[in-house]
């Protein structure tokens, strides 16, 4: 079991650097399938007896440049973390491909993170989902902080029935 | 790429013909053909098999570890769960005469090794005859006769092709002694309107003087749960051997860490088969699935081939408006 993960770990990082993990060898049994990149954390003995591997495998299934998006401004710990309350924009590959609103909620889980977006569009009220980890998404840009830095709940669902305050917010009361 | 199965089907070595004139088995089944090269290894110089719609390949023991979710390369969200194949090994190729003169073939397969202090002597007798650690699941998978594989190989997350779909057999989460509404979604009776301390009951159970009694199998409440389920036809999407995980697309039954029995879709492959015998060799096999690892994925096999495969979505886009 341990010359196993041995050889598997010299496989992995033996030759190659640090930045281009990609995957030199051919699948017989498909021709059409995928080789992602490899993660860079080795197999460990505890991960291959699944200990601590949904935790393993939620970082390791997003992309570099998706982590980053979801560490800078989703991390609890970020100095540009999202904030409930904030004016953001979405651009994205499919239809829509701009949705700018105010962020009402954010659902942590990890590699399932979402957050949803609110703007009231001719006279129609209009929430939308994101999923940070979705291929779609592109970029999420901080129009305007939310007043006095932090609204005093985290997820803001009562502005779906006070209109009012959504314009506030979005007239930038501060 | 596929025609070679047809090919292959024609040649049997001159050597063994004469072992087939006293054989029970029509000559033109793949099993004897099988079988007989695999009697005189010495005359037949043995290739690497190669599955065949005819062929039954065996099955993997995994464990639950989790669900999440992932895009595919259309951009599509979709659940998965993720299996992984711990300590899978074969402990017996089973070769079971039947009294219509057929033999009825399986391989065993045990997975998750664990203490012998554990484990009976009975037991251990069985996993020292096989050499191997003893193991904490045993299950035997039917298979067709060329696709024993031999005792003690270990079996690998890469026995699966992504792509290609599954079933998965398991015990489902054992909910306890529940009612009627949930055990068998019964309607109960109303909420108010006079109905006296029966809301969520069954109400009647059967008739009058005739027959005077209930019949047997009457949906009561009772204990829910805690049974063997199979969930058919889900995808693999992703096969990682560094780990030993199979990623399967849609719910499996049972809690986390618990053993799952994954085989090839019955029913897939059927249809395969059914494909193969009319002559339509492009859907013998789901879409984007050229052939299947035979008799089995074993770990030396996967550590010939990439570490990490992924299936990617084999219809069209579905945010791609309809022409």
């Amino acid at each position: 079991m341990a010359s196993a993960t041995r050889q598997i770990f010299k496989r992995l990082f033996s030759s190659t650097p640090r930045t281009a993990n990609t995957q030199a060898a051919t699948y017989p049994f498909s021709k059409t399938a995928i080789l992602p990149p490899l993660p860079t954390k080795a197999p460990t003995e505890a991960l291959r007896a699944g200990k601590g591997l949904m935790q393993h495998i939620n970082k390791t299934l997003a992309t570099p440049e998706k982590k980053e998006l979801l560490e800078k401004f989703f991390s609890r710990r970020s100095k540009n973390q999202l904030q409930p309350g904030s004016i953001v924009t979405v651009l994205q590959d499919q239809a829509p491909t701009q949705f700018t609103g105010v962020l009402i909620a954010i659902r942590r889980r990890g590699h399932n993170t979402s957050f949803r977006l609110r703007n009231i569009l001719q006279r129609t009220g209009i929430e939308m989902q994101f999923f940070v980890n979705s291929p779609s998404l592109k970029e999420v840009k901080l129009v305007r902080a939310p007043p006095r830095g932090r609204m005093r709940r985290a997820k803001l669902f009562y502005l779906r029935d006070a209109p009012s305050k959504m314009t506030g917010l979005a007239g930038g009361k501060k | 790429m596929l025609r070679t199965w047809t090919g292959a089907r024609q040649r049997i070595p001159a050597v063994c013909q004469i072992r087939l004139l006293h054989n029970s088995q029509p000559v033109s089944s793949p099993a004897t053909e099988a079988s007989t090269s695999k009697a005189e290894p010495d005359a037949v110089v043995e290739a690497p098999k190669k599955w065949t719609p005819q062929s039954k390949r065996t099955g993997l023991i995994a464990l639950k570890r989790g669900m999440t979710s992932m895009w595919n390369d259309q951009g599509v969200k979709f659940p998965v769960t993720i299996l992984q194949v711990e300590d899978c090994q074969v402990t017996a190729n089973i070769k079971t005469p039947k009294p219509d003169h057929t033999v009825y073939h399986a391989v065993q397969v045990a997975a998750v090794n664990r203490s012998p202090k554990s484990v009976t002597n009975q037991m251990q007798g069985h996993f020292r005859k096989a050499e191997v650690p003893p193991k904490r699941y045993v299950k035997e998978f039917p298979v067709t006769s060329d696709a024993h594989v031999p005792v003690g190989t270990t079996l690998s997350a890469i026995h699966f092709v992504p792509g290609q779909y599954v079933d998965c057999v398991a015990k489902s989460i054992g909910k306890g002694f529940q009612g009627v509404m949930k055990k068998w979604g019964f309607h109960g009776l109303a909420a108010s309107h006079g109905v006296s301390v029966s809301h969520r009951s069954a109400g009647s159970t059967g008739h009058h003087q005739d027959p005077g009694r209930i019949f047997p199998g009457k949906k009561m409440a009772g204990r829910m749960g805690g049974k063997q389920v199979t969930v058919q036809n889900l995808a693999v999407v992703r096969v990682d051997t560094a780990l030993n995980l199979v990623y399967v697309r849609g719910q499996v039954p049972g809690v986390d860490d618990a053993p799952i029995y994954i085989r090839d879709a019955k029913k897939v492959m059927d249809i395969g088969r059914h494909n193969a015998a009319k002559g339509k060799e492009e859907k013998i096999l789901p879409k984007g699935v050229d052939d299947l690892p035979f008799p089995a994925g074993t770990d030396s096999l996967a550590k010939t081939l990439p570490p990490i495969i992924e299936a990617p979505a084999y219809r069209r886009s579905p945010f791609t408006p309809p022409e």
